[in-house]
């Protein structure tokens, strides 16, 4: 039915109609106008998503670019999965926004392009063939590219335009790979469980040079080593609500497009035993344990999320790279559950920011006096990271640690669960002395000068709301590990 | 009432009541310490419930299906009867007695909230029917507990906090690894089935791997050695009453884990056995001197609890050991469960007594606090019952679980040459005398160092006299409800020592199920065989109390003999080689990941040095080309050499740009002039007519 499918088109369109619309016009006189504007739009953004959300699967082809290259829409169950965490996310650190940005000028700006970038998300979780998605992946960047840029110092332009290179570069990598399947295929659709016919049979080493390098090029964007060097730059400078989606949601897009081009277009079989898989899987090793590493010696707490995202970004590559369900159960979990934990984490650094302006995690004392909800979201977000159950990170290090024991490749599957919570070791290390710090501030600490200053409550109710979520997810974790065992066998 | 619904409330009402008791909290203090006591009371009555019903009925279960994936399971058998039993007497007594001793603190809400939420953790841990629950509670415990480590905010306090949490974090860890491999190589973590599942799996080596990851996560909970390391630190840090939890409960949950392996997973293997007995046997020695040396109440206690759980561990060990003998296996069982519940009360008697002694003064140094207890004959009776336990002095509690450890050690030795025909593998009865020795030895210091803190408080007198009338004049020194729980705490201690073979065997009795031990024979605990270990102990201990304490650990001054601490400091396995370790690791691996990290930086900015490089000339040139600026520029600084070498006044200075940029100019313009020139046409033509006639001549040749 053609109205249904119109949806999607609606869905994509509206938030970039509006956030364009939204940066043409003049400054609105007041800002109450301006939210009310953004609030409206995220409710109707809200409703679409959730219609299509709950709509049946269906393909949408639009035009074609060239006779071989359709532009087709199609959202089936992983795309679903990422365009809930990606709206989920979205809505929790834009109704953050509305306070923060308070703080920061240039705030029409800024909702546009926050608007854009999620209808082009939108479009990126629909896309319904390589070519679709590697035009939203490229477009992504670009949309994104003005949050990093907000502030304008020159730190942040700097800091922008390392990521517009990176993301270029990984960008072109892929694109390389595009072209060579585009060369030998028919088609470029996605099929779960891989697309591949003869033509690539018979080019086999070739094939698997253009696969290395996609994976290779989609993971500049997950961050993973050697080209994540761009994150710990680019997230510090960002706005904290845009860092929060920045590391909860586009970071993801990198993996996202990793597991399409593996699952729905190699075919996990092309891949298993190769030097493909090792690669990934070694890349991605070496990534977990040296971002947490980082992660513990730095001092900036934003920077430090940063490098902790590099790590547990990573934690999902050794997932998709084990190739069986219970990891990619796993890597599934832990996209939900870093999401919601970074995002939560992010926007605690954010209120801290905007209450006190301490950016270093050394001047922390007593913060968990002064603002203690904010520190206890925190604190829980924190525990989900480190993965103590029950909360949801403990969930995901389950499966994908199952995940590498069951695999049975060689040496990394005891390699891989050690790293893994060797890194989890690191993580308790750099997260727990914020609430150490701000719940214990030491015996000599003034109490009669401290003063409250709790954040605004649509600053702490978006905290509060993820980050019950991330517990309660893990709490309540059979059914969406159901969901996610489905999901993964049906790739498999 | 339902059994098992009981059974979810012994672990979810303390939770629940937890939050509620913040709440009021907030509010009105005195209402949130009667609410507290009430709750710990109601599940001090729960637990007496389901103790009593599992007589009758047997076992009882509660499951939450789908929490946390795979769902979590509790379960009431007689060992848990009785340690929940425990966990909840333990909680009650020092919940009552937490009223009068917080008066004076700071964040007392805290305390309780944490304190009741790591009593319903504690809960899980020791009712969970497999180890996926039991790891679930086990994390709660540590981090909720950690609460009470840090509670003072002093810097020793933040200190032996953060180690706390490191041993945790790092058992913790270490525990789940463990876990991986069990469910990877068995697929079930199900306690009761492990026995079977273990004896059927082939990959021994795998299981092994497994069972030494998940014993040393519950050891460094326990305080076995070499992860003990928290527990002498945190435990004199602490609030007395969190001490007495700390030492007398959470270790036990440590030993729990420990016993769930040992006895299920590796039931009768002499090799685990074997290695188990040799850390419990390092950890019961080193334990027992370090408290021998302590000159702090609290760390004494402490150091002394780690001495008590190398006890424990030597009965596992025994237990692994004795495989091949029934009784001797039902012995080491026995004396294993019963040493843990003896030390918990204990100890829970001996931390509140010190408790009593530090709310008074707020000072724990045996030179400080000597001659508090003077003239004070219930803190007096109640540390005497609490020294006279833990030093295994006949009729009373410790007495019997340590003559059934004995017992199960000169089992082994008599009845060796039975296992040459069924294990094969274990120590030589040498090897086992030596150990027995040393067993005993540690009884004996053990009786040293209680004699020591007993003469300290309660008989000599203080140096300062001042100070000592203080003492002497505060009769008032804790209130009502305090005094009925340290009383009742004590009382218990000879009630159980007086009448072993009709308590303590019923008990024992009720845990064999755990443990698979066998039915234990009666026991005769006051015939002269069984009085001589505790008799060779005890003369052990007042020889080395008499000549050592008396002699090396205290030093005349003036004012007459003061305890001095003659441990060096530099032997402390914390300071002296995991810090540094970890200092090590962390500046290595830092700055191999920091190459890592900045590689492709690097990589861009080695390339913009040399094939990328940026333009030279970022600004238009006022004149000339690049190639005269180039050569102007060589010539300008050619000329500037020579001037500095040989300077010549009469030279002229040139401007070789400049002059270039003229010359340049110059060649264009002639250029120019050229190209227009009538004869340069001319010239061109006649080229043009030399070529024409090569090639006409060339071809035609």
């Amino acid at each position: 039915m053609l109205d249904e499918s119109i949806l999607i088109i609606i869905a994509i369109l509206f938030p970039i109609l509006a956030g364009t619309i939204l940066l043409f016009i003049k400054e609105p006189k007041s800002r109450n106008s301006l939210l009310l504007y953004v609030s409206l739009v995220f409710v109707i953004c809200g409703i679409l998503t959730v219609g299509i959300l709950l709509g049946k699967e269906q393909e949408l082809y639009l035009f074609s670019l060239t006779e071989e290259l359709p532009i087709l829409f199609k959202l089936d169950a992983l795309g679903k999965l990422f365009l809930t965490i990606a709206g989920i996310l979205w809505c929790g650190a834009g109704i953050f926004s509305f306070s923060y940005m308070k703080h920061e000028q240039r705030e029409k700006r800024y909702f546009g392009f926050y608007l854009i970038t999620f209808g082009v998300l939108t479009g990126l979780s629909c896309a319904g063939n390589l070519i679709t998605m590697y035009a939203f992946f490229e477009f992504m960047t670009l949309a994104s590219f003005p949050l990093v840029l907000h502030s304008q110092t020159r730190a942040s332009i700097m800091a922008s335009l390392k990521y517009l290179m990176y993301s270029f570069f990984g960008a072109y990598m892929a694109l390389f790979g595009v072209f060579f399947l585009c060369y030998y295929e028919s088609t470029l659709s996605f099929v779960p469980g891989g697309a591949l016919g003869q033509g690539v049979a018979d080019h086999r080493e070739l094939m698997l040079f253009a696969a290395c390098l996609m994976i290779l090029g989609f993971s500049v964007k997950a961050g993973c080593f050697p080209l994540h060097a761009w994150l710990p730059t680019a997230h510090p400078v960002a706005p904290a609500p845009a860092s929060a989606v920045l590391s909860g949601v586009i970071v993801k897009a990198g993996i996202f497009a990793i597991i399409r081009v593996i699952f729905y277009q190699f075919g996990p079989d092309f891949i298993k035993g190769t030097y493909v898989q090792y690669v990934l899987l070694t890349l991605s090793l070496i990534t977990v344990f040296m971002g947490s590493m980082l992660a513990f010696r730095e001092k900036v707490l934003k920077k430090r999320l940063a490098y902790s995202t590099v790590s547990q970004l990573s934690y999902i590559l050794v997932g998709i790279g084990f190739l069986t369900p219970e990891s990619l159960t796993g890597a599934f979990w832990h996209m939900a559950a870093h999401g919601v934990i970074k995002c939560v984490l992010f926007l605690c650094a954010g209120a801290i920011i905007v209450r006190t302006g301490i950016t270093s995690v050394e001047h922390l004392k007593g913060i968990g006096k002064k603002m203690p909800i904010t520190i206890w979201c925190f604190t829980i977000a924190s525990l989900g990271l480190i993965g103590i159950p029950p909360t949801s990170g403990f969930i995901s290090k389950w499966h994908l640690a199952m995940g590498a024991l069951d695999s049975g490749i060689g040496i990394f599957q005891y390699v891989a669960p050690v790293v893994l919570l060797v890194s989890a070791l690191l993580t308790a290390g750099y997260l727990l002395p914020v609430p150490i710090q701000g719940f214990f501030p030491g015996a000599d600490y003034d109490y009669g000068s401290e003063s409250k200053c709790e954040s605004d409550p649509d600053m702490v109710i978006p905290l509060i709301v993820l980050a019950a979520l991330s517990l309660l997810l893990g709490i309540f974790s059979k059914g969406l590990t159901e969901y996610f065992m489905l999901l993964a066998n049906s790739l498999l | 009432m339902d059994r098992n619904a009981v059974l979810g409330c012994l672990i979810f009402l303390p939770m629940a009541g937890a939050f509620v008791s913040y709440v009021i909290g907030r509010f009105r203090k005195n209402i949130r310490d009667c609410f507290a006591d009430a709750l710990v009371i109601l599940e001090f009555i729960l637990a007496l419930f389901l103790f009593v019903d599992f007589g009758k009925s047997g076992t009882a279960q509660f499951h939450i299906e789908e929490f946390a994936g795979y769902g979590i399971h509790f379960v009431m058998d007689g060992f848990r009867s009785i340690y929940a039993l425990i966990a909840a007497l333990m909680w009650m007594m020092t919940t009552v007695f937490s009223g009068e001793y917080f008066r004076s603190y700071r964040n007392r809400n805290r305390y309780y909230l944490f304190t009741l939420l790591t009593l319903g953790a504690t809960m899980g841990v020791f009712l969970s029917a497999d180890l996926y629950t039991a790891f679930i509670f086990f994390e709660m415990m540590s981090f909720t507990s950690y609460v009470w480590v840090a509670h003072d905010e002093k810097k020793a306090s933040m200190r032996a906090a953060q180690t706390y949490l490191a041993v945790a974090v790092i058992g913790g860890m270490i525990m789940l690894m463990g876990l991986f491999l069990l469910y990877h190589t068995l697929g079930t973590l199900e306690i009761a089935s492990l026995l079977e599942a273990g004896r059927l799996c082939e990959n021994k080596g795998l299981l092994y791997a497994a069972g030494t990851c998940i014993a040393i996560g519950f050891g460094a909970k326990a305080g076995a050695f070499p992860l003990h390391i928290w527990l002498p630190k945190a435990h004199p840090v602490a609030p007395a009453p969190a001490s007495a939890l700390l030492s007398g409960i959470l270790t036990k949950s440590g030993i729990f884990g420990v016993l769930a392996v040992s006895c299920s997973l590796f039931y009768g293997d002499a090799l685990w056995g074997e290695a188990i007995l040799i850390i419990g046997t390092i950890t019961m020695f080193s334990g027992a001197v370090l408290a021998l040396f302590s000159v702090d109440l609290k760390r004494t206690l402490a150091c002394s609890s780690m001495s008590q759980i190398g006890f424990i561990l030597v009965g596992i060990g025994m237990q692994g050991l004795l495989g091949f003998l029934k009784e001797g296996k039902a012995l080491a069982g026995a004396g294993t469960l019963l040493h843990m519940i003896n030390h918990s009360l204990i100890k829970l008697v001996l931390f509140m007594a010190a408790g009593v002694v530090f709310m008074n003064i707020h000072k724990l140094d045996l030179n400080e606090i000597r001659g508090f207890g003077r003239k004070k004959p219930l803190l007096c009776f109640v540390f005497l019952m609490g020294a006279l336990g833990i030093g295994g002095i006949p009729l009373f509690n410790g007495y019997v679980s340590k003559t059934l450890l004995h017992e199960s050690i000169v089992e082994y030795r008599e009845y060796y040459f039975l296992s040459s025909q069924m294990a094969g593998s274990g120590f030589l009865p040498e090897g086992m005398a030596f150990i027995e020795w040393i067993f005993l030895v540690s009884g004996g210091l053990t009786v040293a160092y209680m004699t020591k803190l007993f003469i300290a408080v309660f008989v000599e007198k203080n140096r300062d006299e001042q100070v000592q009338k203080s003492f002497d004049e505060k009769k008032n020194y804790m209130n009502v409800a305090s005094g009925i729980s340290l009383t009742v705490s004590a009382l218990l201690i000879p009630a159980l020592g007086m009448l072993p073979n009709l308590l303590m065997d019923g008990l024992a009795d009720r845990g064999r199920d755990f443990m698979h031990a066998g039915h234990l024979e009666e026991v005769h605990y006051f015939s002269l065989e069984s009085l001589k270990g505790a008799g060779i102990s005890m003369g052990i201990g007042i020889l080395v109390y008499c000549l050592i304490v008396r002699f090396l650990l205290m030093k005349k001054t003036e004012a007459g003999r003061v305890y001095v601490d003659r441990w060096p400091s530099k032997l402390d396995l914390e300071n002296g080689l995991y810090r540094p370790i970890l200092k090590a690791l962390n500046g290595l691996c830092g700055f191999f990941c920091r190459i890592l990290d900045s590689l492709v930086d690097w990589i861009v900015v080695f390339l913009r040095k040399t094939v990328y490089r940026d333009r030279p000339f970022p600004f238009e040139l006022q004149e000339g080309t690049m190639f005269t600026y180039r050569l102007g520029t060589i010539c300008n600084k050619v000329q500037t050499w020579v001037e500095k070498k040989f300077p010549n006044p009469k030279r002229r200075h040139h401007e070789f740009v400049h002059e270039f940029a003229l010359v340049h100019l110059q060649l264009i313009e002639n250029r120019m002039v050229i190209s227009r020139s009538l004869s340069f046409g001319l010239l061109l033509i006649c080229i043009g007519l030399i070529l024409t006639t090569i090639y006409l001549l060339g071809v035609h040749w």
